[in-house]
């Protein structure tokens, strides 16, 4: 993920959106020079566009994308760009489920390794060639597959033997284990590339498209690019679907999030995603201006490094997560756009999520006697110890969003209850590479963002204790065979029965300390009607947005 | 002449050369590693796929043997993070640098000298005190708080100039488009640049008017303005070159925040991404190619000078 080259104090913000306060009344989007600027009358649609609309969209992104979006160096400076010029087999529906793409069909095969996909017919890449299942089995077989590329999101497709072509129009994903979530894995940034481009070429090397004139099927194309400061898209008249009311988008290369809401305020924007929940205030008084609040499916956790023997003891996770009062951060840190996690299912799955399971309030009475258990007595200067041994840990954390303000909250919450808490601050890149690569942590706070689908098995999954993305290193075989279990499950009620117990035994075990669900702030241009769901679940809809 | 031009290269080759040591290894050494590998989704033989992919896999020494080899050539290897060649990089970055330097300075300079010699001309008096409150302001004021406020009350309550970026987007390019687009940054910069010049000019003047010459000139009933202008800021001159020299490179590195908070795609923000992401060969080709402005400004500062005062001789 790219990170904001230059964060600025929000107190600078706040104070300036008292200043701008008193001059943003009702003023319609004239914007500055008239006539040609983004956010006025726009071009007026060119010759040969295919939308009913005459509006430029305009958006922003933090830094230069990589149109490829398999690329190892693209991140969310990308996605929301390359979810419009590309398809997958399958896309979001409004209500997160899978639904048809480039794919019209799908079955699976009664052992559940083999599923089918029919392909959509008369589909054409933006530059005239047809789409077919050669398209499908290139991007996955040497790419995806291709372990030596690295491909982004390729990890999620471990279970994936091998993608054959049955004909022009079909292919058959053969499956190492049976994988009941491939559909919704499928349209997870699973993006499908033109063969007839890439063939024989390093894909991360291929500059005129990774950099320059991608070729997609998706409903929009890249008209222009200037780096460094805005990408141009206009509809693809070869679109396959029906065609979108925008006639231009924008995205405008700002890498300030303060530059981005200055430029919203002054019509220049019509939309922007607001990473920080305390520059929200003054958007809700400006009359133009419209917040939406999205429910996500994203869990923020602690991971306790469960190498060490002290976290392996339950009492202690659980004591250390009754001692966090999570819902004074939901309030402090994320301005009540959050909800307290049971666990890594959120109730935007409600056919698979759990509420009934152990619940955590916030008791640091309750924290202290269950340290007690584990055998930890106050020592000298208040700090617990046990066998001579104070009870310390080392959290580092990484310069990220909320990240080090919510670590310094728990290291008051933990020091509290008399544990003490020596933090690290350090860049992101270095906090990877000392958590995510070296696992040297004791305790360390993050989030995981996965698809809305109930298979979250990568995060516990035994065999990815020390490498993969089980990041605290927990080991529990029931939990492995209930996961595995449901990726089996031939019917949806046996697949429920397994995600409810999974939920159960994870609330009980705390392989991860959960700490909330956030919202997703999306700040827009009352004028901008797009569905209230997460930016790229609407873009999978981008043809019914409207701009007035 | 000729011989220090020479010896000065000389000593700038080596210096260069040091610089590229030390950040290489610097960079290297610090944790943490290219955007690519540290990436929360990477599993450990994604990572160790994309360390040999991106060339990563030999030493630091090793790496940059190679990367020197190719550098002398001219050769500044491939963007980690898009993999273009690094020179197009900063192809396309620095003629946006240039130009907000180049309006910077003039305006600052066309502001920041009358500014000082009246300063000094009329000591104690409102014109001196204001321009010592105008250069503790400007010295004061940090540099992304003036840009935010600016922006706030051009772009959001005015609406009158545009918040951030170089050119409008989607539209034909045009010099008035571009000038307005240009006004914020360069004001900003134009503010944090200002005290140093006025200070010095200031400075550098009041030194000049108490030497004997001056005395003798106005004996001679020399106009006063033309004492001032001829005679006065001929000496000064030294000095305020001398702060210039200075200026310019900090300028042509591109300003990190100003761009950053102003969307102007230039090479202050090239290499803050870049050093963000790890990417080592764009951070090395910045270095280096700021590092050579820099030298060559020194270099033609001290030219300069001697051009300015003869007395001054680089024998």
């Amino acid at each position: 993920m790219k990170r904001m080259s230059v964060k600025l104090p929000i107190a600078v913000v706040l104070l300036a959106s008292l200043v701008a306060g008193c001059g943003s009344q009702g003023s319609t989007g004239a914007s500055p020079g008239g006539g040609n600027a983004p956010g006025g009358n726009g071009s007026g649609g060119n010759a040969g566009s295919v939308a009913t609309g005459t509006k430029t969209l305009d958006m922003a992104t933090n830094a230069d994308p990589n149109f490829n979006p398999w690329s190892p160096t693209g991140f969310l400076e990308s996605e929301p760009i390359t979810e419009l010029v590309f398809n997958g087999l399958t896309k979001w529906g409004l209500n997160y489920q899978p639904e048809p793409d480039l794919a019209t069909d799908w079955s699976v095969s009664k052992d559940g390794l083999t599923w089918t996909f029919n392909l959509r017919k008369g589909v054409k890449w933006s530059d005239g060639q047809p789409f077919t299942s050669a398209d499908v089995v290139y991007t996955f077989e040497n790419i995806v597959l291709n372990k030596s590329l690295g491909a982004n999101g390729a990890s999620n497709y471990k279970d994936l033997q091998k993608v054959v072509a049955t004909s022009d129009t079909q292919v058959q994903f053969i499956l190492k284990k049976p994988w009941a979530s491939l559909p919704t894995y499928l349209a997870y940034y699973t993006k499908i590339l033109p063969k007839h481009i890439f063939n024989g070429q390093n894909p991360w090397k291929l500059t005129s498209f990774d950099k320059g004139q991608p070729i997609g099927t998706g409903p929009y194309k890249v008209t222009n690019y200037v780096s460094g400061q805005y990408v141009e898209l206009q509809p693809n008249p070869d679109y396959y679907g029906s065609k979108p009311k925008i006639p231009k988008i924008i995205f405008h290369i700002i890498p300030d999030v303060n530059t981005q809401i200055a430029q919203l305020l002054s019509g220049n924007l019509e939309y922007v995603t607001i990473p920080d929940p305390a520059l929200v205030a003054k958007l809700k008084s400006d009359p133009n201006i419209q917040v939406n609040a999205v429910m996500s499916n994203i869990w923020y956790w602690v991971a306790l490094n469960l190498s060490e023997p002290r976290f392996q003891d339950v009492r202690v996770r659980q004591a250390l997560e009754y001692a966090i009062n999570r819902k004074a951060m939901i309030e402090g840190i994320m301005k009540g756009y959050g909800q307290e996690a049971t666990g890594p299912i959120a109730p935007v799955q409600q056919h698979w999520y759990n509420g009934n399971v152990q619940q955590y309030s916030y008791d640091p009475q309750k924290a202290k006697e269950l340290l007690k258990e584990a055998g930890y007595t106050p020592g000298p200067n208040g700090i617990l110890q046990k066998n001579g041994q104070p009870f310390v840990i080392n959290m580092p954390t990484g310069q990220y969003g909320v990240l080090t303000p919510a670590s310094e909250l728990v290291q008051q919450y933990w020091q509290a209850i008399g544990v003490k808490v020596n933090l690290n601050v350090m860049d992101w890149n270095s906090f990877i590479k000392q958590v995510v690569v070296n696992r040297k942590y004791d305790a360390s706070l993050a989030w995981w963002s996965t698809p809305t689908d109930p298979d979250q098995y990568a995060y516990f999954a035994s065999e990815n204790a020390q490498t993969g993305y089980n990041i605290p290193g927990y080991k529990n075989p029931q939990l492995d065979k209930l996961f595995q279990d449901a990726n089996a499950a031939t019917s949806d009620a046996q697949r429920v029965q397994d995600y409810q117990q999974a939920q159960d035994i994870i609330a009980k075990q705390l392989p991860y300390l959960f700490l909330w669900w956030p919202k997703t702030i999306q700040a827009t241009a009352k004028n901008l009607t797009i569905p209230n769901v997460g930016l790229v679940q609407a873009e999978d809809h981008v043809t019914d947005w409207t701009l007035n | 002449m000729v011989a220090f031009l020479l010896r000065r290269l000389g000593l700038g080759a080596i210096t260069l050369l040091l610089v590229t040591v030390f950040t290489f290894f610097m960079m290297n050494l610090a944790p943490g590693g290219p955007s690519a590998i540290m990436n929360m989704q990477t599993t450990a033989d994604q990572r160790a796929a994309l360390t040999k992919e991106l060339g990563l896999n030999h030493s630091v020494p090793v790496r940059y043997e190679m990367w020197l080899k190719d550098a002398i050539t001219g050769n500044l290897g491939l963007s980690l993070d898009t993999q273009q060649p690094v020179t197009t990089l900063i192809g396309q970055r620095f003629p946006n640098t240039a130009l907000l330097a180049a309006v910077t300075l003039a305006v600052t300079l066309l502001v920041g000298i009358p500014i000082g010699v009246l300063a000094a001309v009329r000591r104690g008096s409102a014109v001196d005190r204001l321009s010592i409150v105008m250069s503790t302001v400007g010295q004061a004021v940090p540099d992304f708080w003036l840009g935010i406020i600016l922006m706030i009350a051009f772009s959001v309550a005015l609406r009158i100039l545009p918040a951030s970026g170089m050119v409008t987007a989607g539209s034909a390019f045009s010099l008035p488009d571009l000038a307005r687009h240009l006004v914020l940054p360069v004001v900003t910069l134009t503010v944090v640049m200002l005290p140093n010049i006025v200070r010095f000019t200031r400075s550098a003047m009041l030194d000049v008017l108490q030497l004997d010459y001056i005395r003798t000139a106005r004996a001679k009933g020399i106009p006063m303005t033309w004492v001032y202008i001829r005679h006065a800021l001929r000496n000064a001159w030294i000095p305020i070159v001398a702060v210039v020299g200075l200026i310019i490179p900090l300028l042509l590195g591109g300003s990190v925040v100003v761009e950053s908070v102003f969307g102007w795609p230039g090479m202050g923000r090239l290499a803050v991404q870049a050093a963000t992401d790890r990417d080592y060969n764009v951070v090395m080709g910045v270095t280096v190619f700021v590092g050579g402005i820099v030298i060559l400004v020194n270099l033609l500062t001290d030219v300069v000078y001697s051009v300015l005062d003869p007395r001054i001789r680089h024998e």
